[in-house]
Order: structure tokens, then C-alpha cells, then sequence
């Protein structure tokens, strides 16, 4: 079977985001260069190439830490959501300042001696049992190798052809990279860099991580709803906003859709074929179901996405038992047609 | 919400997430300057080391190869100095003083300077040393060490090369590893010593009164705690020690 995937393709939101992006790091490395050199003490000067070192990982960090909120972020208030539309951006320009990061190191610190530079990263410091001595450097190599993975399969053509699921079990990788790196920096440069600011600095960024991923999970959970018959109930009609959803969570299987589109009711799987975006925190653009992740758009109908696309999300029955809105808890095969449920019977 | 305020990426952009989008930006930029402006302000000082290496300087002394290939010069500051003496990568020149060793020389090469620490990087190839066309001064002999007694010392041991100004910061953590491969590859060690009134001194370090091998990499950069006897050389301070006698903290 032929994946055929869809790109979600440059625009000119994308450079917009791009263009922030890079004038952020230009504008972190230049700030970074010229605050060090101006705090040194007089007659005391880092090389350019250790100032260097220190930019970029210190930049490659906090842009992970900045990766890994988006996603809470948004879930809490759809401000964010811009953000996350291009996210996938982000964390590879991240991949590569880590890169640079490294290459930095490897040339500077373990090149020009007798051994092979890539054999001193990993034998220089044979301190593998113990904590303070720890070859802190083997776990930033860990991290990269993640970071690469990851950057390397960022594009949807593999998202499409590993499926969403595995797409996004590999891409949870990412949280392995963030506690690697962590452990990288506490226990090399905070070893030497002795300034509370550090310390606090990678406290504060660890706790929004964990906090924001806590709070993202608290914010989008909602009680498994019952189903009596086979049917749960989703709630008044009147009180689903036109072009909007509500979701409901059925004990077993994906979380469902609730539509309303005018005095139409349309039930679709919760779950986005691209990146598993929450379908029902969309809305009903053009007649469409909109992702609010990457706007990827399924036909409220048959729960296809219209030509020239072809992905499929499964559709549910639905019913109104005087005035209140059921769906059925056995989804439809992906793409079935479904006929809505009408609100008020047509005048 | 109404559609209009529903973000797409591939549509027109909603007013309100083109404000805060801009807003974001600009904050962004702001936000980078100033974390980056603490961060780097927050590092500590990396001490006076220089390394001119883009001038090569000729000096002329007295060269030694014991302990270490040393050379006892006025062409540093006017005064009688030992310069350490090692390549322009992460090299010794042991082997490349041949049979130098005692004699009057000019040698070339560029210097790494840390208060009264002093070290040459000579010059690549054959050219980095020739006999002195005429006789110097005695004075520039190198002295029998003078004994100052048996001593326990806590600090660190890193790479001479290095910390005189050749990577600044050139200690602690971070360059351990390029510390063991400079140690490693021949560059002379030396015992970082600070008392509790941070009182600092450097020594070179030497085992039996000779130079160290690989015994000492497990324990470079770390903080330990060594026993053996200091005596002085000119305005060089040896340690001598066992490797068995380094204790980590
Ligand atoms: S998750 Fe990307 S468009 Fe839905």
C-alpha cells in the first residue's frame, strides 16, 4: 500500500515563523558574545571559541525547554496555537545549534591531541561510576542522537508512512533528549560554572516542562463519559456554539467530535490523521472540519478529507432524544458515510 | 469564537493572533537579548591567561629536557623566567628537542603567558630551535632544584599548557577531558593548589623526579588531594609525587 502524504507546504505564515526564529537565536548568540566579553574582568577574556561553545548550548537548551511548552501552551489557550503550527521548525533549528554545540566541542576540546577526537570524547574521562566525575559529554552525544532521529523524521512524508501513531511514539523520544541534556548540564557545566543563576535557571526550566506537560494533560482530561445502550450523551444542542464540537471520551477507542453545523449534527473521530491533532478543539471552516493544529480538513459527511487529499477519520451516528445530542459509541469505518441528525426538523 | 477568529495556518491570519503573533516576536527578540545578557554575565572570571599566536617571538636561553623541555630566558619580561615548552597543537616536544638538551639555543615561537607562568608554543618543523651564535649568560644554567619539604596539598590537576592561557577557561569540569588528552599527549601536568585563605599556587607535577605517564588521567580536573615533595627551580615550583598518593575529594 502507497501512503500518499500531504505537505503541509510553505506559506507565508511559515516564513513569517521562520524569520522570527533565526532573527531569536542571531539575536541570542550576538547579546551572548558581546555580554561576555563587556562583564570579564579587566585583562580576562574567554577564547572566541569556548564563548562559542557556551552560546550554543546554552541557546540549544532553552529552544528544547521552548519546544516542549508549546504544545501545553496551546492546549490551555489557543493563543499559542501559531506556535505549534510550525513547531516542527523549531525543534530542528534546535537540532542544529545543539549540532554546532558539538561540533564546537569536539574541534576544540578533544581535536589537535594524539587521540582520534570522537575516541577522547567518550575515553578521556573514563570516570563512568562516578556521579560528580561523569563523562557528562557521553549524554549530550545521547540527546543529539535523539534530536537527530527526530529532526531527521520531522517531515510528514514519514509521519505518513510510520502512521501517526509511531510518528508520535518515536517523536515522545524527545522528552528521553530533555532529560539527557538536563543530566548533561547539571553535571557538567554546573560543576564549574558555580553561579546560583545556573542552577536556577535549569530548575525553573525543568519544572515549566513537567509543570505545563501536567496542566496541558489536567486541561484537555474530561471524565470518561457513560454510555447507556451503547449511546453517550454528548448534551443539549442548543448548547454546542455553531461550527464548533464538543468532545466526548467513550470508555474504550478514541475520543469523539460532536459538531453542530447550524441545526446539523455531525459525529468524527477526535484524533487527526496528521499528527493526532484534537479534531474537536477545531472548527467548521468552508463546510469543513478544521484541524486547529496544521488546519489538514475532513468533510463533515463522510469524514474525508476533499480532493485532491484522501485521509480518512472515522464517523459516528448520532441521535437527538428530546433535544439532547447522543453518539453512538461504535465508530464507523474511516470515511462512511453518516447522515446528520437535524436539531429541529426542517421547516 | 467565530470562524474569523480561528487560526489556520494556511489562511489569512486572524487579527487578534496577528497582534499577539507580533507582540510574540518582538518579546521574543527582547526576551533572547536579556536572558542571553544574564547568562554570559553570570559566568565567572577565566584569570589573566594570554596566548599570542598569531606572534612568533625568538628566545634566546638555556633549554633542559628534565623533567620537562623547559627554557631558562630574559626574553619574556627582562628577568630570569622558565617557559615551559610544548607544540602548537596538544604535543610535547620531548622527542623533537633531540640532543638540544643543556645547550645554549634561540628558540621560536609564540608565547602563552599567566602572570609569572610562562610557556612557549615553538614553531611547527625543523626550524623551532637552533644553537645560540654566541655564548649567554650562566645565570640562565638551569639551578638544582632546592628541596622545600614533604606537603599535602588539595586542588586540582589540570594541563600547563591550557590553563597559562591556551583555552580560557582551561580547568574545572568542562575541560576535563581535553585536560586528560593534553596530559595525555605530552603537555607537562600541573597541581592547582588553593589553601583555605585562597591562597593559590601552581606546580608542575613529576613522579619519581621524571615525567608523568597516563597514571594520572583518571584524576585530572577532579578535586583531590595529593602528598609528595615540593622543591623550587628558579621560579618554577615542582611537586613530586606517586600517582598512588592522589586522593579525590
Ligand atoms: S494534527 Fe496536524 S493538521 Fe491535525
Amino acid at each position: 500500500m502507497t501512503h500518499g502524504y500531504r505537505a503541509v507546504s510553505w506559506m507565508p505564515f511559515k516564513k513569517r515563523y521562520d524569520f522570527w526564529v533565526v532573527g531569536g537565536i542571531l539575536t541570542y548568540i550576538v547579546s551572548f558574545v558581546i555580554a561576555t566579553i563587556a562583564t570579564q574582568p579587566d585583562g580576562e577574556s574567554l577564547t572566541e571559541l569556548q564563548i562559542l561553545i557556551r552560546a550554543t548550548g546554552t541557546l540549544a537548551f532553552l529552544m528544547l525547554s521552548f519546544v516542549l511548552v508549546i504544545g501545553p501552551l496551546a492546549r490551555i489557550t489557543p493563543r499559542f496555537r501559531p506556535l505549534l503550527f510550525n513547531r516542527r521548525h523549531l525543534g530542528v533549528a534546535t537540532f542544529v545549534i545543539a549540532l554546532v554545540h558539538a561540533a564546537l566541542v569536539i574541534l576544540w576540546y578533544h581535536g589537535f591531541g594524539t587521540l582520534n577526537p570522537f575516541v577522547s570524547l567518550f575515553a578521556s574521562n573514563p570516570n563512568y561510576d562516578a556521579l560528580a566525575g561523569f563523562p557528562f559529554e557521553s549524554l549530550g552525544v545521547l540527546a543529539l542522537t535523539i534530536m537527530f532521529l527526530m529532526a531527521a523524521t520531522s517531515h510528514d512524508f514519514w509521519n505518513a508512512n510510520l502512521g501517526p501513531g509511531l510518528w508520535k511514539a518515536l517523536h515522545m523520544g524527545v522528552y528521553l533528549a530533555f532529560a539527557l541534556v538536563v543530566a548533561h548540564i547539571a553535571l557538567g557545566a554546573l560543576q564549574f560554572e558555580k553561579h546560583v543563576a545556573y542552577t536556577v535557571l535549569l530548575i525553573v526550566a525543568v519544572l515549566a516542562v513537567v509543570g505545563l506537560q501536567f496542566a496541558g494533560v489536567l486541561a484537555s482530561r474530561r471524565p470518561v463519559d457513560a454510555a447507556a445502550d451503547g449511546w453517550l450523551s454528548v448534551g443539549e444542542g442548543a448548547e454546542i456554539d455553531d461550527g464548533t464540537a464538543v468532545i466526548v471520551r467513550p470508555a474504550e477507542g478514541e475520543a469523539i467530535a460532536v459538531f453542530r453545523h447550524g441545526e446539523e449534527i455531525y459525529a468524527v473521530s477526535n484524533v487527526c490523521r496528521h499528527q493526532a491533532g484534537p479534531l474537536g478543539e477545531g472548527r467548521i471552516v468552508d463546510g469543513c472540519i478544521t484541524c486547529p493544529w496544521h488546519g489538514f480538513q475532513y468533510r463533515m459527511a463522510d469524514g474525508t478529507s476533499p480532493p485532491p487529499y484522501t485521509e480518512k477519520i472515522a464517523t459516528y451516528a448520532t441521535r437527538i432524544v428530546e433535544g439532547r445530542v447522543e453518539v453512538s459509541a461504535m465508530p464507523n469505518a474511516p470515511g462512511t458515510p453518516q447522515a446528520p441528525s437535524r436539531l429541529r426538523s426542517a421547516p | 469564537m467565530s470562524k474569523k477568529d480561528f487560526f489556520i495556518g494556511w489562511a489569512e491570519m486572524p487579527d487578534a493572533d496577528r497582534r499577539f503573533f507580533l507582540k510574540a516576536g518582538a518579546g521574543l527578540l527582547i526576551g533572547a537579548a536579556g536572558v542571553a545578557g544574564f547568562v554570559a554575565a553570570s559566568q565567572r572570571p577565566v584569570g589573566r591567561g594570554t596566548w599570542d599566536l598569531a606572534t612568533f617571538k625568538a628566545f634566546t636561553g638555556i633549554v633542559t629536557a628534565s623533567p620537562y623541555p623547559m627554557l631558562r630566558t630574559r626574553d619574556i619580561d627582562g628577568q630570569v623566567r622558565t617557559a615551559l615548552l610544548v607544540c602548537q597543537t596538544k604535543c610535547g616536544v620531548d622527542l623533537r628537542l633531540q640532543n638540544m638538551a643543556g645547550k645554549a639555543v634561540v628558540i621560536n615561537g609564540s608565547l602563552i603567558q599567566r602572570v609569572d607562568h610562562a610557556s612557549i608554543a615553538v614553531a611547527d618543523g625543523p626550524e623551532w630551535i637552533r644553537e645560540a651564535d654566541a655564548p649567554v649568560d650562566p645565570a640562565l644554567a638551569f639551578p638544582t632544584p632546592e628541596p622545600l619539604g614533604e606537603i599535602t596539598l588539595a586542588g586540582e590537576i589540570l594541563d600547563s599548557k591550557c590553563w597559562f592561557g591556551a583555552m580560557r577557561p582551561g580547568e574545572g569540569k568542562v575541560h576535563k577531558a581535553c585536560a586528560s588528552l593534553c596530559i595525555r599527549s605530552g603537555i607537562p601536568p600541573a597541581f592547582f593548589a588553593r589553601d583555605a585563605r585562597d591562597n593559590a599556587a601552581l606546580l608542575v607535577m613529576t613522579e619519581n623526579g621524571g615525567r608523568f605517564g597516563e597514571s594520572l588521567l583518571a584524576h585530572v580536573a577532579d578535586p583531590v588531594e595529593v602528598t609528595g615533595a615540593v622543591s623550587r627551580a628558579g621560579n618554577v615550583l615542582l611537586l613530586d609525587v606517586s600517582a598512588d598518593s592522589v586522593r579525590r575529594v
